[in-house]
């Protein structure tokens, strides 16, 4: 086990590595000089000359993609260029408040995505399929900043039963901060896993060992769920693994909306800043996510299908 | 590895749900008391509280309640005179007849918070040298160029030596938000670089924290010890909401007391329509926004085109639209500053009143009868772009076609300060010193640069053709304000004769504030941040 989990962490290195090549060709080609954006455009050049110098913004672009990959090498990202935090810092701070907001929204799609899905597998062509279809296509179709505003619009400023914005304090606080915004990517992530099990469940239920069960007399629930939704989980893992890098890239908006921290917010901040040190340490915490998401499927994959070995 | 497909998402399902569940019971348990008075500002975090190093005028809401001045302005507006001015850390003060040499007398008795000790002249010296010293953080700004060096004379009194005469050294110098004075002893422990995230001052609050999350801002506590009246609400924190929506929402629920405004058309209705009970405080001057002509682009180098635009943008109408932030200009200096033009005093010949029938007759005669074309940049920010998009409709009714490219806001004035842009705008807050504006966006030192090495005077006024260089030196070699507000009343003058910088308007700050919060004051002119010492909440 340990052997597989070093050679895919291996396979990683390289898509790292490319990312972190083009997010530092990517700033430097951005318009826009960080010292100005950093010191306003009032500032007198003697200033912006100070300030570049000390961020190295003076050194060879050579050696600032040295001292770039040496600092993500050694967790020392450097500091902030707008407000002169540590980058290590601001990320450790935003980071959770991802990761909850990413790992609430799919647990609740899968909670509303999965009987969705079996919902409309169960009753092919009639009319619960017909409706979660039209869930699903309008799932599809909001773009979840919007949905964001009118969850945030109904049910936090007309309501009041759910904070405005922030992320709260403490596991009670952060579990009420995180729920709407969690809520608003879930309904997307719900209509993409009613589908994905809809149709998964479609195909294996027309096996024949799905038949063999009926014709032995076995009850609709266990041969929908023990027969038909355990062998449909395989490709819905594989669609839950994209679905959570879809959910990660999403919480950048939903972070916006809900004003809420986060590495999205955090990453959005930075580049209307120009503040490379933290556009930096942001991208690459995105590529690891990617990584480690990637590999936690195909552990889970495991879990999920004991067929499945590390060979 | 033990875990089963049923044990897995049984566990996976029992967890999504209790969190769901304990999200929607715990209802609204966590909102604060209202013994702190909440205020959220349209910025993405705070970025300093460093009074020198700070650039982003809602920092310093926070950093002029720690930090005590030596002078100020009376509550809420710019003086007409600076015997209007209010003492604070200085009881009194004297110039010298060329208005060179400033002496003020100290404040006895007033402590730093912390235990940092009594205030003292050493104090102030220290803090204004650190303003002058190019080498240490934040020590280039312009404003502090004048001084030439800051002796003490005892204790308690402080003697400003200026390079040249200033006789409106207080009011545009020492009232400003920057010359907050500082603990010798606090920075020297610290450290310069602690500034920026931590604050010893005088003040009538003190810093309580500043917030990992840089949008969640600072928070201050009333200081128990301050030398005058205590502070009316025991704590106070700002915040940065950029979204305009989320800010909006926020100060609708209640989350917050306070928010800044929204300058873009109809907002100010729409929060009307929403909430009749709102309270709108505009602060004018604020920003002024002009629009400089390049005059190395062709057809901006002709005057006959530049005077068309000028007669063909209808100032009165953006003002109207952008209500209640937005007031006309005539002037370079807001009619509100001293000697500043206003609807009676603009002379005629430079008052450029909206005329599209001249704009196309003078477009004729410079060979455009037809009208023309150019493209131009603006900025994203709700401000430049709403402006901007009034005047290229405008322009359209000449047969000007104003191809605007809207970028993002760092990105615009990257390429604005390499002076690629025909049309330059700049939105900039200034003190009341009528010379500012003129030092800012004429003198022909401060030209735009290729290289993005040069100042703010992006229409190359003064090189490409004469320029005012000479009298803008008289007026500042001028110790009398009279006389020197004379001679700046004639550089504006040549200025809009010569059709280089167009004043377009002056964009208040407006805050939007619940009812339920009384500010104690007036709201009328002055800085973009205010004094929350005496607000209380109902």
């Amino acid at each position: 086990m340990a052997k597989y989990l070093l050679l895919r962490l291996a396979d990683a290195i390289p898509t790292v590595f490319l990312v972190l090549v083009l997010v530092f060709i990517a700033m430097r080609i951005l318009p826009g000089d960080p010292a100005v954006a950093a010191l306003g455009d009032m500032a007198t050049p003697e200033q912006l000359a100070l300030f570049r110098e000390r961020m190295g913004l003076n050194d060879p672009l050579w050696m600032q993609f040295f001292n770039f990959v040496k600092g993500v090498l050694t967790l020392d990202l450097g500091n902030s260029m707008m407000s002169n935090q540590n980058v290590v810092g601001l990320i450790l701070y935003n980071l959770p408040y991802t990761i909850e907001l990413t790992v609430v929204a799919m647990l609740l799609g899968l909670i509303m995505g999965v009987p969705l899905g079996v919902l409309a597998a169960t009753n092919r062509n009639k009319a619960p399929d017909s409706a979660v279809r039209g869930f699903s296509l309008i799932g599809y179709a909001i773009p979840d900043f919007y949905l964001g505003a009118l969850l945030l619009i109904t049910f936090s400023l007309n309501l009041g039963w759910f904070p405005i914005n922030g992320g709260g304090e403490g596991f009670a606080g952060r579990m009420y901060h995180v729920f709407l915004p969690a809520l608003t990517l879930a309904f997307v992530k719900a209509a993409f896993i009613g589908r994905l099990t809809r149709t998964s469940l479609l195909e294996v239920l027309s096996k024949d060992y799905v038949r063999t069960a009926r014709a032995k007399g076995a009850k609709e629930s266990r041969v929908i769920y023990r027969h038909g939704l355990r062998n449909a989980l395989l490709p819905l893992t594989t669609g839950l693994g994209l679905s959570t890098l879809a959910t990660l890239s999403g919480s950048v908006a939903i972070e916006m909306v809900f004003n809420r921290p986060g590495i999205g917010k955090l990453l959005i901040n930075a580049i209307a800043e120009r503040d490379y040190a933290v556009i930096q340490g942001g991208v690459v915490v995105f590529a690891m996510f990617v990584v480690i998401i990637n590999l936690l499927m195909d552990l889970l994959y495991i879990v999920v299908d004991p067929r499945i070995r590390m060979q | 590895m033990s875990i089963s497909r049923r044990g897995f998402l049984a566990a996976t399902g029992a967890a999504a749900a209790g969190m769901a569940m304990y999200a929607v019971t715990s209802g609204r348990a966590f909102a604060q008391g209202e013994d702190a008075l909440k205020v959220a500002f349209a910025a993405r975090g705070l970025r300093t509280m460093d009074p020198f190093q700070s650039i982003q005028g809602v920092d310093n809401w926070a950093i002029i309640a720690i930090y005590d001045k030596l002078v100020d302005l009376p509550r809420w507006r710019f003086p007409d005179t600076q015997d209007e001015l209010v003492p604070r850390l200085a009881t009194s003060w004297s110039s010298s007849p060329d208005a060179k040499t400033w002496t003020l007398e100290l404040r006895q008795g007033v402590q730093f918070h912390r235990g940092y000790g009594e205030l003292t002249s050493a104090d102030v010296k220290y803090t204004f040298d650190r303003a002058t010293d190019g080498q240490r953080v934040g020590g280039v700004r312009a404003k502090f160029v004048n001084i030439d060096s800051t002796e003490t004379d005892g204790d308690y009194r402080v003697i400003f030596n200026l390079k040249r005469p200033d006789p409106l050294f207080l009011l545009g110098v020492l009232s400003d938000y920057d010359a907050g004075i500082l603990s010798a002893k606090a920075v020297e422990e610290l450290g310069d670089e602690s500034l920026g995230r931590d604050a010893v001052g005088t003040g009538v609050y003190m810093l309580e924290t500043v917030h990992e999350d840089p949008s969640q801002g600072v928070t201050v506590v009333a200081n128990p010890d301050y030398w005058d009246t205590k502070a009316a609400t025991p704590k106070i924190h700002f915040r940065y909401i950029a979204d305009t929506t989320a800010r909006t929402l926020a100060l609708l629920s209640g989350d917050v007391h306070i928010i800044e405004g929204v300058r873009s058309p109809g907002w100010a209705d729409s929060m009307r329509q929403r909430d009749p009970n709102l309270i709108f405080d505009v602060v004018s001057p604020g920003s002024f926004f002009t629009i400089q002509f390049n005059l190395t682009k062709a057809p901006f180098d002709d005057i006959r085109v530049r005077q068309a635009l000028f007669y063909g943008i209808d100032r009165d109408e953006i003002t109207t639209a952008i209500a209640p932030i937005s007031q006309r200009t005539y002037g370079l200096n807001p009619p509100s500053f001293p000697g500043g033009f206003n609807v009676d005093t603009i002379p005629e010949e430079v008052a450029y009143k909206y005329d599209p029938e001249k704009a196309k007759a003078l477009l004729a005669e410079a060979g455009y009868p037809n009208g023309l074309s150019f493209p131009n940049d603006t900025s994203q920010r709700e401000d430049f772009s709403a402006i901007m998009l009034m005047i290229q409709d405008q322009l359209r009714r000449i047969n000007v076609d104003m191809q605007l490219n809207i970028k993002d806001h760092t990105a615009f004035h990257a390429d604005q300060n390499i002076g690629t842009n025909a049309l330059s705008q700049q939105s900039s807050a200034m003190p009341p010193v009528p010379t500012q504006v003129i030092l800012t966006y004429l003198t022909a030192a401060g030209e735009v640069k290729a290289d993005g090495s040069g100042g703010s005077n992006m229409s190359h006024y003064g090189v490409t053709i004469p320029g005012i260089d000479d009298l803008l030196n008289q007026a500042l070699a001028e110790p009398d304000l009279d006389k020197r507000i004379a001679i700046v009343q004639q550089i504006e003058v040549q200025a809009l004769k010569d059709a280089v910088i167009l004043p377009v308007s002056n964009n208040g700050f407006m805050m939007v504030r619940s009812p339920k919060v009384d500010l104690g004051f007036e709201v009328e002119s002055g800085y973009v941040n205010w004094h929350l010492s005496q607000a209380t909440i109902s």
